[in-house]
């Protein structure tokens, strides 16, 4: 498992350069655009000004995309038209085993995103020690959406499945969860829907223990909602590589 | 001999399409195997059962002792495979490619990183070591995934038409290499399209159709089996009647294809009598061959499928 990570990481390291700066520039554009520009104009959501509210949010659906959109494209590639996926069966390295490298790739490269965004909040002066305490949530919520990228990667029939996991689902998870507004305020309905899905829960439990508001039921249950969905997500993205590759 | 692989009743069905329907095999450690078969007649199929990439719908399959349903890691540890596409690692280079395929088989670094300059010194491909594998022609990418079946050292060699595509020169280069491996003697089963490279490499081949054997022998026990020592070619364009009535009462072995008579020959006795017989026609003399064979077994039609 840790080779297919490596080979991964080996070919990081070649595009370094060029993917730590639109890690870094990205978060640079949203934090000044949103949160500085936008949010000055707006009142405070849930008592906290705009910036620190969307803040945890941003750092959820920076580590959710990253590791998306890491774990759909390029291992697309590697199934169809690289072969790499087969390359390696060739060797004692189960599907299992390919699959889980490929998790935690994706997973680390949405901590690197995550990062990114702590790195860019020095500038905004939102850094905080409590940055530690918040890095097994932004992993769980990688492991999930990389999990996700691989089911798709799996059942897809070629790449315009993924406009369609990306736009049917991805983009407006990030913005109904809690990102941009509070859910508190929305329609039953919305909550429901919203509360349906990880990220919601990852995005409270963010800003709760950010602002030193948790409560031990709730952001338990958050906590729990996001271990369960990276189980099962997990388990389904083993069955569905594994049928794809050997059949 | 001791059996190295071992085929029991194998059957692979992908949704409605009978790939394989039936297969028994049995390779001799050392031999080298040759798989003959049209496009869609399931030899990739067939391999890709013994490495691990179908599973079997029924049958049983043994490799190297093993049973490929339950122990296929053992079983890749041991075996080489050159899979019909290359699946170069086209983000690194070549050595990079041997070297990252090196870590899969958890080899240890130093002695992986010696293997493949070695093996990549033997393909004459050590010039282009650091090249990009995009940029390599297509027989140098075929010889880099030769030397990456080789790097674990394997007992056995899975070669899916490790040829096919590849210049005379590169071709001849390659037979004589997969020489070297038979003196080593290691199982070799491979597929290919070039009857040539199977009547020079292989001691024993299989001609497969639409998923079953059709018949298994060395390359001149099949010859004299199914053609006899020669054949002549005759061109009999509209007489093609004349021709077959009379071929017939000469009680000979033909076969027509367009405007053209194979005639079959036991002996070159029997083919001097024949000579006799013809005036007035085209005709060409020439010994019998695998690929006379293979047309005549699997049949002188273009598949549909390819
Ligand atoms: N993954 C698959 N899904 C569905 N059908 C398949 C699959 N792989 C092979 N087949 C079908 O199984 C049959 C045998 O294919 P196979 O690739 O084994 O043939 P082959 O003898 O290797 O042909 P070629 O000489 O063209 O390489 C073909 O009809 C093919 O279409
Ligand atoms: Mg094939």
């Amino acid at each position: 498992m840790i080779q297919v990570w490596l080979r991964n990481f080996l070919f990081f390291k070649k595009t370094f350069l060029v993917s730590l700066f639109w890690t870094v520039f990205e978060p640079l554009m949203y934090l000044a655009a949103f949160g500085f520009g936008f949010g000055r104009y707006v009142p405070p959501i849930e008592g906290l000004p705009f910036i620190d509210f969307y803040f945890p949010g941003l750092l959820c659906s920076t580590a959710m995309m990253v590791c998306y959109f890491e774990s759909t494209y390029p291992n697309y590639t590697k199934l169809t038209h690289q072969k790499t996926f087969q390359t390696m069966l060739l060797t004692p390295l189960s599907a299992q085993q390919i699959l889980l490298g490929e998790i935690f790739w994706s997973a680390t490269k949405g901590m690197i995103g995550a990062l990114g965004v702590m790195l860019v909040s020095i500038m905004f002066g939102l850094f905080s020690l409590k940055f530690i305490f918040i890095l097994p949530v932004l992993f769980l919520i990688s492991l999930i959406f990389a999990a996700f990228g691989l089911m798709v990667v799996s059942i897809a029939k070629n790449y315009d499945s993924f406009v369609f996991s990306t736009s049917g689902f991805i983009i407006p998870l990030s913005l109904i969860s809690g990102t941009y507004f509070s859910l508190k305020d929305m329609p039953q309905l919305i909550q429901w829907l919203a509360y349906a899905f990880p990220l919601s829960h990852g995005v409270q439990l963010v800003r709760h223990i950010l602002h030193g508001q948790t409560d031990i039921v709730f952001d338990g249950i958050h906590l729990l909602v996001l271990i369960c969905y990276a189980t099962g997500l997990i388990f389904f993205a083993n069955k569905l590589f594994q049928r794809k590759m050997i059949n | 001999m001791s059996i190295t692989l071992s085929a029991v009743n194998l059957k692979k069905n992908y949704n409605d399409v009978a790939a394989v329907r039936g297969i028994n095999l049995e390779i001799k450690q050392g031999e080298c195997f040759g798989i003959l078969g049209p496009n869609g007649a399931g030899k990739s199929t067939l391999l890709k059962m013994i490495y691990g990439q179908a599973i079997p719908t029924s049958g049983d399959l043994f490799v190297l002792g093993l049973n490929t349903r339950d122990q296929m890691t053992e079983i890749k540890a041991r075996i080489g495979v050159v899979p019909q596409d290359d699946g170069l690692d086209t983000d690194f280079s070549a050595l990079e490619n041997l070297k990252l395929f090196a870590t899969y088989f958890n080899m240890e670094k130093n002695s992986a990183e010696a293997r493949a300059e070695h093996l990549l010194h033997e393909m004459k491909l050590a010039d282009h070591q650091h090249m990009h594998v995009e940029a390599l022609s297509g027989g140098m990418k075929r010889r880099l995934v030769i030397a990456r079946s080789l790097l674990h050292e394997p007992q056995m060699l899975i070669l899916d038409e490790p040829t096919t595509g590849l210049d005379p020169q590169a071709r001849l280069w390659i037979w004589n290499y997969f020489e070297k491996l038979k003196v080593q003697k290691k199982t070799i089963i491979i597929t290919t399209h070039y009857m040539e490279e199977a009547e020079k490499l292989c001691d024993r081949i299989a001609i497969v159709d639409q998923g079953v054997v059709l018949d298994v022998g060395t390359g001149p026990e099949l010859i004299k089996k199914y053609i006899g020592t020669e054949v002549i070619e005759l061109e009999v364009e509209d007489q093609k009647n004349y021709w077959t009535s009379k071929i017939k009462n000469l009680d000979i072995e033909f076969q027509e294809f367009e405007s053209k008579l194979f005639v079959f020959f036991a002996s070159i006795d029997q083919r001097q009598n024949f000579l006799q017989h013809i005036q007035n026609a085209h005709y060409l003399i020439r010994a019998a061959n695998l690929n006379d064979v293979f047309l005549k077994v699997a049949g002188y039609q273009i598949r549909g499928e390819a």
